[in-house]
């Protein structure tokens, strides 16, 4: 039963979860500190650029996801000095950012368009557990990336709750008047979170090319994952184990199209292929509203710059 | 000593003026760094930039041409994110106004007497594009669902509607006659807007031009537009003044849609000729936002801004065609991205001024 159709679309399912779930690690540290990035799609884009050149011409594929993140990491450096240093908007300065981004990212991608990716995750199993009927498949035969993201939505959520370092950041977050006055650099965590989600955005890219699909086109990278990675931040309440669980329902409305035509659904590839993004707006409507979201968790201060002289 | 901003008091003219020229010089800068890690020599690329785009008519049509589009997505980003409302969705909002325009283009324009059909064509467009954009305007004054998502989801879900209309069945666009390479159904000659003489631009620029001044009109002339900018500048004084801010926002939200649909029908009417998932899919409603935000919002300098735009976009496609070089066309959407950054990193400088502190003075 492990070869049916529905248990390979689960396992396809986990993988296609783990880009959305790292780009959405990444919004929600930034969002965390109060700051909004809308460049995840532009990071997601320039890391998988860079992580595919690396890749080519190293050949080593931990190398490779190192430096489309540390892409990430770069460009999200601008969004950084634009939006706390120059306190421009938020959300004009995110969405230059995915403009840039996609921009950069076609034009140094042009030449390698079409061109094969000679090395990429594989998946290993965990010996006599990969037998296991359906968790075999889905949990224990997967790639090592499969892992890293599982753990890590695991330390943010320990990092955010439990550690002195994460009470800073969530309190720069809600209140950073407050913050500022407990002689916290609020300047100084929000820069290290907006890197750090850039760092994972373009780590999220790198493993489109490295994990998933082994060519480059803009068009087919990403196609919008980074906006659904920004969306599921609010599905989750602003909780990284709820990304994952976010992350992986996502996961499966993309692969549920390759699952219904394999079994000779007679519905046009077309409309299946909408299906994550009017999930998403759904999600958002349901979860994302005015009334919700203060109650579900969202950081108090999310979106607006701080100035200490204006306080 | 540290460095610190400041509140400028008041700010002189050629501020604003300065800020978009110093924009697009650094932009051209970065620019020309990630051409020579690519191996293109920069300075012939931007001299042969300018030179297709231009210095000949042909040159100057062609990017006119481009620009005709751009115009209308600048004014539906314009009338939007000047009310901090951002509907990133133009591009899916004309996909929907082509759909329809076309569609009236197919149906409606044989039996319509000459500037009529062309007018059914641009009008229904725009309410398609209108029609495209209710769930995200509901959904943000009803729910306050961010419009940002929603709009750009839209997009992909507009951009897979198109695709299933002309690749994935036999519907009413698909020419019947493309078999192996599914086309859409050309519109009817009646419903086309003329171009000038031999030049790939025309009457649509005159229509795009009257609608930029339309949309100026109303945001600085009529009360709706009054009402636009109170609540874009404090929703709370709004509501004290007895505006409803639902309406409002519903409204200009509304409006940015039906532009984003009239971007299509202007596409479809004047170039296309037909809906081309393939020819469409050019990234205008994008390009758009930048067109707005480097023209501060403001209908005329969106023009300006459009051809400026078109120019870098045309030019773009006549450095492919260039014998030797062969630089990519996203070589114009890397400059606009670097321009736009640059556009915001500078508009701190016209709202603020530098001053150095010396530590000992004061810190606060």
């Amino acid at each position: 039963m492990n070869n049916s159709a529905i248990v390979l679309t689960l396992a396809a399912s986990v993988v296609a979860a783990v880009p959305i779930a790292l780009a959405a690690f990444g919004e929600l540290l930034s969002e965390r500190s109060g700051v909004l990035n809308l460049g995840v799609e532009g990071m997601m884009l320039i890391g998988a650029v860079c992580a595919f050149q690396a890749g080519n011409s190293t050949g080593n594929l931990w190398l490779a996801l190192f430096v489309g993140a540390v892409a990430g990491a770069a460009l999200s450096l601008v969004h950084a000095v634009l939006t706390i240093t120059m306190r421009a908007s938020q959300i004009v300065s995110g969405l230059s950012l995915t403009i840039f981004g996609t921009g950069l990212a076609t034009f140094v991608g042009k030449s390698i368009e079409g061109v094969p990716l000679e090395t990429d995750f594989r998946p290993s199993a965990w010996g006599p557990l990969a037998d296991l009927p359906v968790v075999g498949p889905v949990l224990f035969d997967q790639d090592p990336m499969v892992y890293v993201t599982i753990v890590l939505g695991v330390l943010i959520g320990w990092y955010l709750n439990h550690t002195r370092a994460g009470l800073a950041v969530r309190a720069v977050g809600e209140s950073p008047a407050t913050a500022d006055s407990m002689g916290i650099g609020v300047a100084r965590v929000r820069y290290l979170h907006v890197v750090a989600g850039g760092f994972l955005a373009g780590a999220a890219g790198a493993y489109l090319v490295l994990g998933q699909v082994p060519s480059w086109s803009q068009d087919g990278t990403t196609s919008g994952l980074g906006w659904i990675a920004v969306a599921l931040v609010v599905f989750a309440s602003w909780k990284p184990l709820r990304v994952l669980v976010g992350a992986f329902l996502f996961g499966f409305s993309r692969q549920l199209n390759f699952y219904l035509q394999g079994r000779g659904v007679d519905v046009p590839a077309e409309f299946l292929s909408m299906m994550p993004y009017l999930l998403t707006i759904i999600v958002l409507v349901v979860w994302g509203s005015r009334d919700l979201r203060r109650r579900v968790g969202a950081p108090a201060a999310l979106g607006l710059p701080y100035v200490r002289d204006e306080r | 000593m540290r460095v610190k901003l400041e509140h400028r008091l008041e700010q002189r003219w050629w501020h604003s003026a300065i800020t978009p020229l110093a924009a697009v010089i650094a932009a051209l800068v970065v620019g020309a760094v990630f051409l020579r890690i690519q191996g293109f020599e920069p300075l012939a690329v931007y001299r042969a930039l300018f030179r297709a785009s231009f210095t000949s008519v042909y040159g100057i049509t062609d990017s006119l041409a481009i620009a005709t589009p751009l115009v209308v997505t600048g004014l539906a980003a314009g009338v939007a994110f000047r009310m901090n409302l951002f509907n990133i969705g133009a591009e899916g909002q004309l996909y929907a106004g082509a759909i329809i325009g076309s569609w009236a283009g197919i149906a409606l324009a044989p039996h319509l007497p000459g500037p009529l059909a062309i007018a059914a064509v641009l009008i229904l467009s725009a309410v398609g594009g209108m029609l495209w954009a209710v769930p995200m305007a509901v959904f943000k004054a009803y729910f306050g669902t961010s419009e940002i998502i929603t709009s750009l989801m839209l997009t992909f879900v507009a951009l897979f509607l198109m695709r299933y209309l002309i690749f994935g069945s036999a519907s009413f666009w698909r020419d019947p006659s493309s078999t192996n390479f599914p086309q859409g159904k050309k519109i009817d000659a009646a419903g086309e807007l003329p171009l000038f003489g031999e030049y790939r631009t025309g009457w649509g620029l005159v229509v795009v031009v009257l609608v930029a001044i339309v949309v100026w009109v109303i945001v600085r002339f009529t009360s709706a537009g009054y009402d636009m900018n109170v609540v874009g500048s404090s929703p709370k004084a709004a509501r004290y003044a007895g505006i409803s801010t639902k309406r409002v926002m519903m409204m200009a939200l509304l409006l940015s849609g039906a532009l984003g649909g009239l971007a299509g029908g202007v596409e479809v009417a004047g170039r296309a000729h037909a809906l081309d998932p393939n020819g469409l899919e050019l990234g205008f409603g994008f390009t758009g936002i930048v067109v707005a935000a480097l023209a501060r919002y403001n209908p005329f300098g969106i023009v300006l801004v459009a051809v400026f735009l078109g120019g870098l976009r045309n030019a773009g496609a006549a450095l492919q065609s260039m014998a030797g070089e062969r630089v990519p066309v996203e070589v114009s959407l890397m400059l606009q991205g670097a321009i736009l950054l640059f556009a915001i990193g500078a508009e701190i400088f016209v709202r603020n001024r530098l001053r150095i502190v010396r530590a000992a003075v004061a810190t606060r």
